[in-house]
């Protein structure tokens, strides 16, 4: 018996998992002392026997608590330990996306397509390369028109054109349906110009509503672009002022308060406390006339969405828009 | 458009209209308001008056001059040259701070003693408007020796630059914006009164005669005048700086002047230039030049063409004799349409005659001549030679319900009379829902309901229109240009999370650097025809040239890794648009980090290749020699997404790399139109275990895998679902050859397959590829 107790020094003495499965296997293995114990018991007077037997399973439990006991506290500090070794200065890990980013001008562009999209308005395309008809004629821009020298246009040598907007898909859009119509033309469009804040390519998002005529009203286009432009740019003031596009009439610039000073005027806003984002007006009838419709009333809006992009991002470098520089894209990470 | 608060009141009363409100004002009525400049003069600037003027003891360039400036007076040395005893002039007195800083204080000037400066204008920050000092005159109005000179409006004004529309020819001058600020302002228009007194004064027709051609669509009118001792007021030569324009005589400036302020298109010829010698009339003759442009012509000589340009020969030299003052009106459609057929060289007046210029020709005129004769000690001729010919009206009917329909709220019948009469239209014809309107000559831009409409809510102001939504049935709107448009956002932000940046460039593309790198060009006959660079000058057939140049600028930023996409439009050489999508990656697969201990593995062909595949799905490579000279020749590959050729992926040829300044780099472009997008299908897939059994074969280094592959794809090997190569090993024992390790993946629909089964399908496999290819187990 006192055999026995030895172990539960033992026990307590070990310093590894390992050890304690040397014990256990000491202890309670097939040759272990427990069971050479128990063997002994056969040759003890019968009369003694079930006082071993007794004596022997309360040290046959007793050991196993302890072993069990002390296994899981050997476990427990192994484990820690070994975490221990596997500490990590978490604070070196900080981290960059190793994803790349949507160009802000798409983004916005995006943005513009959502909300109208939310508002029933069908999303059109069409081709950069235009003729005369569809860019100028059809929009109440013949030839000897002012209004040409607002649009430097980039010709080829076949007497086609670029689109100097996108105004050539609304057009093929009513030659080629019947009205009601409720759209707009996002797209990539072409003046003849280069320098701080023009450049040759910029992008644009027109729209164009056609319902019966006496229905569509200046007011009906106030509220549309109003609430547009508070999707867009959050909480700002919008302004309507009389302006003058071939193809519509009455016409309108729209401003918004200043992002930037928040009207108080700054720099951007060349000290006005507005900025111009958008124009827009009632279809001039001559338009609608071009394109063979009868009876019928509309309004139309256009803007460009490098500005958008620029007043919502606060993007200084129009150019840099198209110069694939992650240095800015970036930071749209 | 440049006009001056102080301008415009000569014409309309501004006096208890704040600038503030004027601008709010002019903005509202669409009159865009670009910027506003306040030239206030600074304080302790008075008037004064030269009272005594000597020569300075000790230097002959200076003068000591006695100046009162209203309390008192002050000597004061000066330098200037045209100081002179009896001149009232601008001083700065003691304290007075100047434009630029200066401070002046009490100074000694080569020993004499001067309390203040006689000032110019450029010294007063009023710009170059004369030489020498400011000689005042009755032209800046009524004015108080020793009062500070911004009490003046002439010395406080507010130069406010208007953006015009192109339809806005009337307000081309400083009377046209007044007249519709009158309109806005409910107030009237000053009118200058000219009445001459015609019974002393000698009549033109004694000296001139015009003689003309029919349906020149011209309104003409001459005036004579012999031309004495003209003085350019300084209010003129201020403003002129102004408007920023200037003209090289004082006749000349003048007439810009009168043109400015009334938008009548006005010339000054030399009377000499129509007459013959011995002659005492001169003969002005209005015909048809060789271009067909209305001219005035003398005998053979033209002298110029009406709205166009002035030739220099009939022009004033000098500043005595008799000139002739012409005012001449034709309308825009006719000159700017003559102009699109015949393009000629054009002076400043044509932008005015093409937009619309003043029809009402003695506003200009009589406006020309009192000035003129204000200023100088001229002699008029009596009475105008003249000739019109375009008079008609224009009549316009359009129903105040139409009125209210278009602008969407109820306007006051009242209202609409009033604004329409402020404007000059002329509404007495109207009945009580319908109003019949005669347009005013000189606004040009009206021809419909539509513009009377405009009219209405430019002075009832956009912003007094209440929002209102639009009621309309709704309708299925998605159409195949938004799934378009859908298809490109969804790959769009496929590249962007698998860590591409999406750039855009302009099509354009430089045509010899796209021919250099053996990419298709646009067609000679379908090029463009004014690009606006070289570098610009053709439309691109191809993303990668842009990808390639905005690499090249991040690596040399310091970018070790760039990763770029474009999704866009390219041409092919008949010049038809098609979409494209091209990635590229440069450099490092990852940024530099701890785990790769500073030194990340350059981008391979499997790195980029997987990427690719992130965005667009499973694909196969086939080897190819692209048709452009960007790719290494050994590793350029077609994509073939289930058997279509999709694109190209390829790594960028070592000299391009270099002539780039790149790195080691990747790159791939695919037909957008070709690219899966849709709705997915599931198979149906087995609930039993996979099995995978690796086969190592030995094949010809130069065999090409693809060849592997359809032998065991053509075996249709029972139960094979998929197989892809896992290891290459080559060594001096297998010479030519190499051992290729391809992992096979074996199920079944109906069990767990057994070792029997395996057994049976990679021994198809391995006799299939024995037969066909001659290929065997390692």
């Amino acid at each position: 018996m006192s055999l026995l107790k030895e172990w539960y020094d033992a026990i307590k003495e070990a310093q590894s998992v390992d050890r304690i499965e040397e014990i256990r296997i000491s202890v309670f293995g097939k040759k272990g002392v427990l069971a050479a114990e128990f063997a002994r018991m056969k040759e003890a007077p019968d009369e003694e026997k079930s006082k071993i037997a007794q004596e022997l399973n309360v040290h046959k439990n007793g050991l196993m608590n302890e072993l069990t006991a002390k296994k899981i506290v050997l476990q427990t500090q192994e484990l820690i330990k070994n975490m221990k070794a596997e500490a990590i200065d978490v604070s070196m890990f900080g981290q960059k996306p190793q994803a790349g980013a949507l160009h802000p001008v798409m983004e916005t562009m995006d943005r513009i397509v959502e909300y109208f999209s939310s508002m029933n308005f069908a999303v059109k395309t069409g081709t950069m390369v235009e003729d005369d008809f569809n860019n100028f004629e059809a929009l109440n821009l013949p030839k000897h028109h002012p209004a040409r020298d607002m649009q430097d246009t980039f010709y080829f040598k076949d007497e086609m054109l670029l689109r100097t907007h996108t105004s050539p898909v609304q057009i093929r859009t009513m030659m080629s349906t019947k009205p009601p119509i409720r759209m707009i033309a996002p797209g990539a469009v072409f003046r003849r110009d280069y320098d701080i804040t023009h450049t040759p390519m910029f992008h644009q998002v027109e729209g164009l509503l056609v319902d019966e005529d006496g229905k569509v009203s200046f007011a009906n286009l106030k509220f549309i672009l109003e609430d547009f432009l508070k999707y867009m740019f959050g909480d700002v003031e919008v302004r309507f002022r009389p302006s003058f596009f071939p193809f519509t009439e009455p016409s309108a610039e729209v401003d918004i308060s200043c992002v930037f000073c928040k009207g108080e005027g700054c720099r951007v806003c060349s000290k006005t406390g507005w900025l111009e984002v958008l124009g827009c007006g009632i279809v001039d009838p001559n338009v609608f006339e071009a394109v063979k419709y009868d009876n019928v009333s509309g309004y139309a809006f256009g803007l460009g969405v490098e500005r958008f992009a620029m007043l919502i991002h606060q993007i200084g470098d129009l150019r840099s828009l198209f110069e694939g520089d992650i240095k800015l894209l970036e930071q749209f990470q | 458009m440049i006009v001056t608060k102080s301008w415009l009141n000569e014409w309309i009363d501004l006096s208890s209209i704040s600038t503030d409100k004027l601008l709010k004002k002019l903005n509202s009525i669409g009159l865009e308001v670009d910027s506003v400049v306040n030239n206030k003069v600074p304080e302790k600037i008075v008037f004064g008056r030269v009272v005594e003027c000597v020569k300075h003891p000790e230097a002959d360039k200076l003068n000591v001059c006695q100046v009162d400036i209203g309390t008192s007076t002050r000597q004061i040395v000066c330098g200037a040259s045209n100081v002179r005893v009896g001149l009232d002039v601008v001083v700065a007195t003691i304290g007075a701070v100047m434009p630029d800083g200066m401070v002046i204080k009490p100074v000694k000037l080569r020993g004499v003693e001067s309390y203040g400066m006689l000032c110019s204008a450029k010294e007063i920050g009023l710009g170059d408007v004369c030489s020498g000092i400011i000689e005042l005159d009755s032209s800046i109005g009524k004015y108080k020796i020793g009062e500070d000179v911004s009490t003046n409006p002439i010395f406080n004004d507010d130069i406010i630059e208007i953006e015009l529309t192109a339809n806005r020819g009337d307000c081309l001058s400083i009377r046209g914006v007044a007249r519709d600020l009158s309109a806005a302002f409910d107030k009237p228009l000053r009118e200058i009164n000219t009445k001459e007194d015609e019974d002393k004064r000698v009549g033109i027709g004694r000296i001139l005669t015009l003689s003309h051609e029919n349906n020149l669509d011209v309104n003409i009118r001459y005036k004579a005048i012999e031309l004495k001792n003209l003085n350019i007021p300084f209010v003129t030569k201020l403003r002129l700086v102004q408007i920023e324009d200037k003209r090289e005589s004082d006749i000349e400036s003048l007439i810009l002047y009168a043109i400015h302020s009334t938008g009548v298109i006005l010339r000054a010829y030399d009377f000499n230039f129509f007459r013959a010698k011995n002659e005492t009339m001169a003969r002005v003759s209005l015909g048809k030049d060789e271009n067909g442009f209305a001219s005035i012509i003398s005998k053979n000589k033209k002298a110029s063409i009406v709205g166009v340009g002035q030739d220099d020969a009939s022009k004033v030299v000098g500043s005595e004799g008799t000139i002739l003052i012409e005012a001449t009106y034709i309308p825009p459609d006719v000159i700017s349409k003559r102009m699109q057929e015949k393009k000629v060289p054009a002076c400043p007046a044509y932008y005015r005659a093409s937009r619309g210029s003043e029809p009402e020709l003695n506003q200009g005129l009589d406006y020309c001549i009192s000035v003129l004769e204000a200023n100088s000690a001229s002699t008029v001729y009596g009475g105008t030679i003249e000739l019109g010919e375009v008079n008609e009206d224009k009549i316009i009917s359009v129903s105040k319900k139409e009125i209210d329909e278009i602008i969407g709220a109820v306007i006051d019948r009242a209202k609409i009379t009033k604004i329409l009469k402020n404007l000059g239209f002329d509404t007495t014809k109207s009945s009580s829902d319908n109003f019949v309107v005669s347009v005013p000559k000189f606004r040009h831009d009206i021809s419909n309901k539509q513009d009377i409409v405009e009219e209405i809510v430019r002075l009832v102001g956009i912003d007094n229109i209440p929002s209102k939504p639009f009621i309309f049935a709704e309708e299925n709107r998605l159409s195949d240009d938004y799934t378009k448009y859908k298809k490109r956002q969804t790959y769009r932000h496929k590249a962007a999370f698998s860590g591409f940046f999406e750039s855009v460039h302009f099509v354009f593309d430089e045509k010899r650097v796209l021919e250099e790198h053996g990419f298709a060009t646009v067609d000679e006959s379908k090029e463009l025809l004014n690009p606006i660079v070289n570098t610009l000058d053709t439309l691109r057939t191809t993303l990668l040239s842009g990808l390639l140049r905005a690499a090249s600028n991040n690596s040399k930023n310091g970018y070790s890794s760039v990763k770029l996409f474009e999704v866009g439009s390219v041409f092919n050489s008949q010049r038809e648009e098609s979409l494209k999508m091209a990635m590229l990656f440069c450099g490092d697969k990852e940024a530099e980090s701890i785990s790769n201990c500073g030194k990340p593995s350059k981008v391979d062909f499997v790195f980029f290749a997987q990427k690719v595949s992130d965005i667009i799905g499973a694909f196969e490579l086939r080897a190819v020699e692209t048709s452009h000279s960007l790719s290494h020749p050994f590793a350029s590959a077609q994509i073939l997404i289930e058997g279509e050729v999709v694109g190209e992926l390829f790594r960028v040829h070592p000299s391009v790399q270099e002539s780039y300044d790149l790195d080691i780099t990747y790159m791939c472009e695919l037909d957008f139109e070709k690219l899966p997008y849709g709705l997915k299908t599931a198979n149906q897939t087995s609930k039993y275990q996979a099995s995978f059994r690796d086969l190592s074969i030995v094949m010809p280094k130069e065999m090409s895998y693809e060849k592997v592959k359809s032998v065991i794809d053509l075996s249709q090997t029972k139960n094979l679902v998929r197989f892809y190569p896992v290891d290459r090993y080559s060594d001096a024992s297998l010479g030519d050859n190499m051992s290729l390790s391809i992992r096979f993946v074996l199920q079944s629909f109906d069990k767990t397959l057994e070792e029997d089964d395996i057994t049976g399908s990679m021994d198809a496999i391995l006799t299939a590829l024995k037969n066909e290819l001659g290929i065997e187990i390692r």
